[in-house]
């Protein structure tokens, strides 16, 4: 269960992002320190959307803000384009050249409302992007561009030259992000739980807006949500978290349907409408979730997994291969 | 509208409204909302940010603020719950009836030990000893299955997890056993297994005790499996309303349809496209008359626009408020037409519902 390994990464020609033995600590109190990203490896081909799913406190956050170098991983590599020429390392860039990178790679936020400047027009935050990546920021190439992302997600640029973030809704407050995100064009979106904070009804109109812009602009995308069913329907390929582990990663209609990770299928037999692939009973989990400052040895969901046995404890399993494109870190997998 | 269960309801809510006077001027939060609950049975109240669920419950429970104005009957067994407010009757709310919310510390006090607070309340409204109140305090944890309850009773609310905070807050709702439970999303803030198991331990604990119990939520996945009712709000107003079942396989209103529409469902293959609900809901302040879904409604028609359809009946305990319900002729040939037409008598573009429910095209993954 919950382990390591690097066997999920594929040689290929068109892998945009590869994060490799990703390792995150942070110190905290005497001599402790919280595991909160441990030996995780991935990688996304261009054009594809990699989601990331687990439980609060799992690590998703903190893969992000690895990846974007905010703060920097204790250990592992962050490879964007790896083998062609633009191919950069970004644990081992520093100043100019960090900063050169950057608007590869964009974030946006669970809380669309507090992550815009209160005080500028909407307009001008989607522009200040530009103003600071691009030194013509004023010039008609750029204004046609700040019209156009606004355009692509649904907001009048005329409207949003004069109205400032608190007279938008939070939905058309996340729509603001996206295109301040995409007015860079960056090759890499990384979306931290961009819906979560949205109701239901404008759930839908920003995850269409997502596959719309990774469409036009030829976006690849990290999306993050604790929502298993917002998760699939977004993802070509689904990464799943425990305490800082990798469990099962693979094409998102395979691990859906045929769930090999005993984490997996506890989280799908959870889901408000469980999943039609598990059981009722393969919910059956305690609610603690040991401390990320003391891990268990060995899998790290032994305390929780109906089926560990000796072996879970004494042995961290590696990820290894099931199928295609499947993915698990388990010493006793359901085997579909 | 509740048909299986003889005798009195428990609680019966009839034409409630509840506006706001503000500097904007009355919100109508409220505006003609009936229901009645069995005891024993749980009704499901959802909607979107904003359609009036937690001022209703409020409501109930005595909770909102002074300038709020109620109208309407609320009956709780026989008794005339807005008097028993007027008489400042601290033996009801909490005792008999009894909330909690999506944010466990709005019921907990930071600075408090948990064991404390259950206590206190066992102590001021049923007259238990101290030591009785501590055992019972303990009992309590032990009932909604926190792991070693004796111990917990002495750690702060910031000591727990977020799953055991709201577990101890059901603990603090149940002290006094209550007849009528509201949870106000109880769980919206929680990791899907914490609650899958706070709701299965709502649903034994209602069971057990005869409870009745109200669940707002957003998510009409979670009310599907755990409630016998079913009211849909919108903008303050009773759209639909049935029993589950019924809901679930023969739902009226184009509101109900769009709010389950617009949800990915867990085995919807992935990059189904969603049908998502455009525009948002009204301003509650100047409410324009006719139906107030009209503007974003795949079946309206000229006569939606002016004219508000009331609650009518569709076969038992089940009614809707609409001109062209979903389902039937009428609603058929509606959204037909305005397919046609390519728009709808408000100028909502119907190429929004376009492709909805196919597969839309990926990137290089598939
Ligand atoms: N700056 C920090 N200092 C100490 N611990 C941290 C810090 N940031 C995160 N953590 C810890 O690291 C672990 C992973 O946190 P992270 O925010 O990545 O989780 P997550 O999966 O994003 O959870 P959520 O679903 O709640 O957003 C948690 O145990 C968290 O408490
Ligand atoms: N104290 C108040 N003063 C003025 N307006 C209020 C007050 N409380 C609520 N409202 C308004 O009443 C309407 C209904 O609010 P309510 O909180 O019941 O919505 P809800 O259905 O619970 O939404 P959510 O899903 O966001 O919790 C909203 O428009 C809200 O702004
Ligand atoms: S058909 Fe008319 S009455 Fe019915 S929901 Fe749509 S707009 Fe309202
Ligand atoms: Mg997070
Ligand atoms: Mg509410």
């Amino acid at each position: 269960m919950a382990g390591s390994g690097t066997i999920q990464l594929r040689d290929d020609d068109d892998i945009v992002l590869r994060v490799e033995n990703l390792v995150v600590e942070f110190p905290v109190g005497r001599h402790q320190v919280v595991h909160a990203v441990s030996d995780l490896s991935f990688d996304v081909r261009r054009g594809e959307t990699l989601g990331i799913v687990g439980e609060s406190g799992c690590g998703k956050s903190t893969t992000a803000r690895a990846i974007v170098q905010i703060p920097r991983p204790t250990s592992g590599t962050v490879v964007l384009d790896p083998g062609s020429d633009r191919e950069a390392e970004l644990t081992a860039l520093h100043g100019e050249s960090l900063r050169e990178v950057r608007p590869r790679l964009q974030m946006i936020f669970q809380d669309p409302i507090s992550s815009l400047n209160p005080r500028r027009f909407v307009r001008d935050i989607v522009a200040e992007g530009l103003a600071i990546w691009q030194k013509d920021h004023s010039g008609p190439h750029s204004q046609a561009r700040i019209d156009e992302v606004l355009e692509a997600v649904g907001i009048d640029p005329e409207v949003a030259a004069t109205r400032r973030p608190h007279e938008f809704s939070g939905g058309q407050c996340q729509r603001i992000s996206i295109a301040r995100a995409v007015a860079l064009d960056p090759e890499i979106l990384v979306c931290d739980e961009p819906v979560s904070a949205l109701d239901v009804s404008v759930q839908a109109q920003i995850l269409n807006i997502l596959e719309d812009m990774k469409q036009r602009y030829g976006l690849t995308l990290l999306f993050i949500s604790h929502d298993l069913s917002v998760v699939r329907n977004v993802s070509d390929r689904v990464v799943v978290m425990y305490l800082g582990k990798i469990c099962e990663i693979g094409a998102a209609d395979t691990l859906y349907s045929s769930p090999a990770h005993p984490y997996t299928r506890v989280l799908l037999a959870s889901a408000p409408e469980p999943a039609p692939t598990v059981d009722p009973s393969d919910a059956a989990i305690g609610d603690e979730i040991p401390s990320p400052i003391n891990p268990p040895s060995g899998c790290r969901f032994r305390t929780r997994g109906p089926r560990a046995t000796d072996l879970c404890a004494a042995e961290e399993p590696q990820v290894q291969q099931l199928g295609e494109d499947h993915f698990v870190a388990c010493h006793f997998p359901t085997l579909g | 509208m509740n048909g299986t269960v003889n005798g009195q309801p428990l609680l019966s809510v009839t034409d409630l409204r509840v506006g706001f006077a503000t500097q904007r001027g009355l919100v109508r939060a409220v505006d003609g909302v009936s229901f009645d609950l069995f005891a024993g049975k749980t009704l499901g109240i959802v909607g979107e940010s904003g359609s009036g669920k937690s001022v209703t419950a409020k409501t109930l429970m005595n909770l909102l603020p002074s300038y709020a104005r109620v109208e309407g009957s609320v009956m709780f067994d026989g008794r005339d719950v807005r008097e028993l407010a007027a008489q400042k009757e601290k033996h009801f709310w909490g005792v008999e009836m009894t909330m909690i919310f999506q944010d466990p510390m709005t019921s907990l006090n930071p600075v408090k030990k948990v064991g404390e607070q259950i206590a206190e309340s066992l102590r001021v409204h049923l007259g238990r000893s101290r030591k009785e109140a501590r055992d019972e305090a303990g009992d309590l944890l032990e009932t909604v299955g926190i792991p070693e309850a004796r111990k917990r009773l002495s750690q702060y609310p910031h000591e727990l997890s977020g799953g055991l905070r709201q577990r101890v807050v059901i603990a603090m709702a149940l002290a006094c056993s209550p007849r009528l439970l509201i949870a106000d999303e109880p769980t919206t803030a929680l990791d899907v297994t914490v609650q899958k198991h706070i709701l299965d331990l709502l649903d034994e604990l209602r069971e057990e005790r005869g409870m009745a119990m109200i669940l707002i939520t957003h998510d009409l996945g979670v009310v599907k499996g755990r409630t016998d009712d079913i009211m849909v709000m919108y903008a303050g107003r009773t759209m639909e309303q049935a029993d589950t079942a019924t809901l679930f396989s023969t739902m009226r209103h184009p509101y109900t349809e769009a709010l389950l529409e617009t949800i990915p469902r867990i085995d919807m293959p992935s990059h189904t496209r969603l049908v998502p609900i455009p525009g948002r809901p009204p301003d509650l302040i100047d409410i324009a008359p006719g139906c107030p879904f009209a503007p974003r409604c795949r079946y309206s028609v000229d006569a939606c626009v002016v004219e508000c359809p009331s609650l009518e009946g569709h076969g038992t305990a089940h009614v809707c408020a609409c001109h062209k319900p979903v389902g039937t002729e009428a609603g058929i040939a509606a959204r037909a037409a305005n397919e046609q037409q390519g728009t709808t008598p408000t100028g909502l573009d119907m190429g929004l519902f376009e492709g909805a429910g196919s597969r839309s095209g990926t990137g290089a993954g598939n």
